[in-house]
């Protein structure tokens, strides 16, 4: 590995920056590639340095999930696997973006288009009987050419409204329909992400205990209740480490005793 | 009544405030869906939600339901097919041979 602090480059398996000021959390996010200063070459890190890669006395850990992540860093693989990836993908696939749905247009009342119908037939009585006498129909015309159209009006309106409220139904309801298999996908896919966990860490909790008792720490009866710079270091130790781990705890006597006992490049902060 | 149903986390919490605030135009709570009064109330309510969470809130339109509603082959099938002796005969089956519709036909016409 070689580091890059300001002006100076350090190389080697162990690196000690306890006399810099330098900031563990940065170098660990620059190993982790979410940072491009301090500049860091080293391989490539696998996910386990996300939970475990900077051990320091304020941090957590969900050990369970850190030992399924180091069991994949040495290559192991679960039944589910492939159920896994499929569900990823058809997640991925899946288009949840909210339509755009046609602007709604306001209903046209049955009572209204009855009361028109009415009026029409009214008028065209009336122009009939107006018809019959002989008398001057002019003014019956024009009152049925006007309540026919806008007869005619109202119905279109009244088709258009139907439509619209139909295909705004239908986008939402197809909307609603990948919303519900993606929620149906995220369950399967949180279930069986739980169920290749629990087989990863099942492989590797007799590893992991003996490493709880190898680290330093405090040796608890369950080894999952150890606190979580033991753990991590238990975790570390039984993953596979090809890049730097930044270690700022006391634990070890020197920078070099834990590169030992974790089996990993380390840089000491 | 209102049915409403909620498809995202944010819109299910929301639904699940408003059934606990008010409960009197809440007419039963579901997981992420609820029955709301068919009142102004109730769909002011319901709309409150639709505001704020769009098409991640469906409201409908709920009618009161009794089975004299549905027609007396349907109901007759249903019964004969419950008080049925082989309980593993699928329906469609049972019906033939039977004086009672085939479910093809019960499906292709609306209620």
């Amino acid at each position: 590995m070689k580091l890059r602090v300001t002006e100076t480059t350090y190389a080697g398996t162990v690196i000690d920056l306890r006399t810099r000021a330098v900031d563990g959390k940065a170098i660990a996010a620059s190993i982790r590639g979410q940072r491009t200063l301090p500049i860091v070459s080293c391989p490539e890190p696998p996910s386990v340095y996300a939970y475990a890669g900077h051990v320091h006395p304020s941090m957590g850990l969900r050990t369970r999930t850190a030992l399924a992540a180091a069991a994949r860093s040495l290559g192991h693989e679960t039944p589910q696997d492939d159920a896994i990836a499929d569900c990823r993908e058809r997640l991925a696939e899946l288009d949840c973006s909210t339509p755009d749905l046609p602007e709604p247009v306001d209903p046209v009342s049955d009572v209204t288009i009855d009361g028109l119908q009415e009026a029409v037939a009214t008028h065209r009585g009336r122009l009939t009987a107006r018809r019959a006498v002989g008398a001057d129909d002019g003014a019956v015309q024009a009152d049925l050419r006007d309540a026919a159209m806008e007869l005619s009006e109202r119905e279109t309106r009244r088709a258009a409204a139907r439509e619209t409220r139909e295909l705004r139904r239908e986008q939402a309801r197809a909307y609603r329909d990948t919303l519900e298999e993606r929620r149906r996908l995220s369950d399967e896919l949180a279930n069986r992400r739980r169920c290749a966990r629990a087989t990863l860490v099942d492989r590797l909790s007799d590893a992991f205990s003996q490493a709880i008792a190898t680290v330093p720490g405090s040796v608890p009866d369950n080894p999952f209740d150890a606190d979580p710079v033991t753990a991590a270091l238990a975790v570390l130790r039984v993953a596979r480490t090809p890049a730097p781990v930044v270690l700022e705890t006391d634990r070890f006597s020197s920078p070099t005793a834990a590169s030992d006992c974790l089996d990993a490049p380390l840089v000491r902060c | 009544m209102l049915l409403v149903v909620t498809y995202s986390r944010t819109a299910r919490t929301d639904l699940r405030n408003i059934c606990r605030a008010h409960e009197d135009c809440v007419v039963r709570q579901f997981g992420r869906a609820a029955l709301f009064s068919g009142t102004e109330f109730g769909a002011f309510q319901a709309l409150r939600l639709y505001e704020k969470h769009g098409l991640d809130v469906q409201i409908e339109r709920v009618e009161p339901f009794e089975p004299s509603d549905v027609p007396e082959h349907v109901r007759k099938a249903a019964e004969s097919y419950e008080a049925r002796e082989e309980p593993a005969t699928p329906y469609k089956r049972f019906a033939s041979g039977r004086d009672l519709p085939d479910p093809d036909q019960l499906r292709g016409v609306d209620l």
